[in-house]
């Protein structure tokens, strides 16, 4: 017999973990949708937004540790100087170019952020500023409940995502980019600068996947590594919602965080369930949690490859 | 070599050894590796023995991503399922030839597995889908015990003396293993050179070019991807299964998306889509990641800091600097120096 609460319990913090996704999925689009640029290398930018915290708010690296609230911000604001950086230095020599060169330059980018907070921590999880822990429960309706640091950072997440909303819906900047990524010519011809909102879209883009990020470590208690892996299961959400769809990445999120906490928990351990009819638990091992989504990911890419809400390419010859 | 085309007919104009350079050069030059590991010691052997092994591995990966274009990011879950696969089977006695076969079949099925979606999708739905695949490898596949009865445990030991067949021709030595690997490369070079003069190996360029206009003209193009999904999968589960009999001993952690990385360095450094790109690729990316690790491991003694976590770092920084200057690899640029001295000093 399915507990009822046990069951709300889970899915609603599969629906946290969504909004928490939904940040780096939503980065994932935006820079698909204004450049074409298929980044790989968002589960390290999200790490090294975790990690950021951890390098300003502690004194692990530095000498000497700065409040929390500026930690984070000095995070964020890091997140903007590496997208400004990226997009200049890097991303700029590859307009243009093929398919393959820009996913392995994203890669080799993953590998290099990677190397970089490896070499400054190794692989061990770094607890957070005494600031941005929260403890204990927090009681809801129905008897359910769910641990304060992760409505906290899901509370965030969800503020961020309405303002991100907001922003591309109300004004001028937004429509911009919007008016960009469904047609750059067009906007051209109107008058945008093309330089300077490919330049917006990876500052923004890199600020959202960074404060995912940090949210992601703040849900947990700490930054660890396994944020690196977020980068793999957007991908689940992104395909789902449709690639080149901001709303569908969310949606895709939200669908993607129930799906792991549910994988996590009736499929994997003592919890798991049992087939129907057998006395057989159906427990597939550690970790399949992260896999579900990915398995849902082929399925998708086999039977419906353009997602819920994204635009099917027409070829020409 | 002569100035300007001196070629009056097709086969000449494809072969491989074309000049009288070529030829005193293929004379003098194929006996060397042969020699080698009777001169050298032995620890430069088995780092030339690996790289041989990640020749073959790198070799299929040109086949899939050179040849035909499709961008495959499971090279280490491919390379697992090889180790793996003939881990089992050389633990029942069957000797290496039959377990890198069926390690390389069962690789191949899996590839063609996830080549299925470029049915309907192109591009980097492949790149995500297999993506997908190294993860669930790496990640959940073989590091969990649960699955043992499928894969025989995460780390597993090889035996150290394998007969080639059943138990006839035992090898086990460092310069056995070395000769293996070394010919088992040279078939492998052989087989992708003349796959690439060949129909196939033409018809998956067109496949690469442009698929659309390749399907017009009549070519089946998800029968030939899967074909190169095939073909580069079988000869990548190969390499895994030689590097596991190679080090004696496989974990799952040999196997990360960090060594699809590592491959795709070497290719694109070389050249894609050119067999002597691929190797050359391989010889300098394994010698410069050797010096790299000593360096670095120096380094990290002396300060005391983690430092041999920064090779990744430099082979990101090494693929973004090739990928920026020269897309098509060194092998390329080297080719647009020869074709400048050969004219010269006339500019054409």
């Amino acid at each position: 017999m399915v507990n009822w609460v046990t069951l709300i319990d889970i899915s609603l913090s599969g629906l946290g973990l969504g909004a928490l996704y939904a940040l780096v999925a939503m980065g994932f689009s935006l820079i698909y949708k204004v450049t074409g640029v298929l980044n790989f290398a968002q589960g390290q930018i999200a790490m090294v937004g975790a990690y950021g915290v951890v390098i300003f708010g502690t004194a692990t690296v530095l000498p000497a540790a700065i409040p929390a609230w500026a930690a984070v911000l000095v995070t964020v604001l890091l997140g903007v100087v590496l997208g400004l950086a990226l997009e200049r230095v890097v991303f700029r020599q590859f307009i243009g170019e093929p398919v393959l060169s820009v996913i392995i330059v994203t890669l080799a980018l993953g590998s290099i952020l990677e190397g970089v907070i490896f070499f400054l921590y190794g692989q061990n999880a770094q607890a957070y500023p005494e600031a941005l822990t929260f403890g204990g429960q927090l009681s809801l309706p129905l008897g359910t409940s769910i641990q304060a640091a992760y409505a906290v950072a899901v509370a965030i997440a969800l503020v961020v995502v309405a303002v991100l909303m907001l922003f591309f819906r109300r004004t001028v900047t937004g429509s911009i980019l919007r008016a960009s990524a469904s047609d750059e010519q067009a906007a051209m011809v109107l008058g945008v600068s093309i330089e300077r909102t490919i330049a917006l879209a990876w500052t923004l883009s890199i600020a959202i996947t960074a404060i995912g990020g940090i949210l992601l470590a703040t849900s947990s208690g700490g930054a660890a590594v396994s944020i690196e892996n977020t980068g793999i299961i957007i991908f689940a959400a992104v395909v789902l919602g449709g690639l080149d769809s901001i709303p569908g990445a969310f949606i895709g999120s939200i669908v993607v965080g129930v799906l792991q906490e549910l994988g996590s928990y009736y499929l994997v351990g003592g919890t798991a369930v049992y087939v129907p009819f057998t006395d057989i638990q159906a427990n597939f091992g550690a970790g399949f949690g992260e896999i579900l989504p990915l398995v849902l990911l082929l399925v998708v890419i086999l039977v419906k490859p353009y997602g819920l809400f994204g635009t099917e390419r027409i070829e020409r010859l | 070599m002569p100035c300007g085309e001196y070629f009056t007919d097709y086969e000449s104009r494809m072969g491989l050894v074309r000049w009288r350079t070529q030829k005193i050069a293929l004379a003098v030059g194929l006996p060397i590796p042969f020699i080698a590991p009777f001169l050298l010691g032995g620890g430069t052997t088995t780092l030339l023995t690996q790289a041989y092994i990640f020749a073959i591995a790198v070799l299929g990966l040109n086949v899939i991503l050179g040849y035909a274009g499709e961008i495959v990011l499971a090279q280490g879950a491919f390379m697992a399922i090889g180790a793996y696969s003939t881990s089992r089977l050389l633990a029942v006695g069957a000797g290496l030839f039959p377990a890198l076969a069926v390690g390389g079949l069962i690789s191949a099925l899996v590839a063609v597995g996830f080549g299925l979606p470029s049915f309907r999708v192109k591009g980097f739905y492949i790149a995500i889908s297999t993506l997908a695949l190294q993860f669930i490898a790496e990640e959940w596949f073989f590091v969990n015990s649960q699955l043992a009865f499928i894969h025989g445990g995460t780390t597993q030991s090889l035996p150290s003396n394998v007969g080639l067949v059943g138990s006839v021709g035992t090898l086990g030595t460092t310069v056995d293993k070395y000769l293996l690997a070394l010919v088992l490369m040279l078939v492998f070079a052989m087989l992708s050179l003349n796959l690439s003069r060949t129909g196939i190996g033409k018809t998956f360029r067109a496949i690469h070019e442009n698929d659309l206009s390749a399907s017009v003209l009549g070519v089946n193009v998800f029968k030939n991807k899967l074909l190169a999904f095939a073909i580069g999968g079988f000869m990548i589960g190969v390499a895994g299964g030689l590097f596991g009999f190679q080090i004696g001993f496989i974990n799952a952690e040999y196997f990360t998306i960090g060594l699809t990385l590592e491959h795709y360095v070497m290719l694109l450094f070389g050249g894609l889509g050119r067999v002597w790109g691929a190797l050359l690729g391989v010889g300098v990316v394994t010698l410069v990641q050797d010096y790299l690790n000593d360096g670095l491991n120096f380094l990290a003694d002396l300060t005391g800091t983690n430092a041999t976590a920064l090779l990744p770092v430099f082979f990101g920084a090494i693929i973004i600097v090739v990928l920026a200057v020269e897309p098509k690899g060194v092998l390329a640029g080297l080719g647009k120096i020869k074709e400048y001295l050969r004219t010269w000093p006339f500019a054409y």
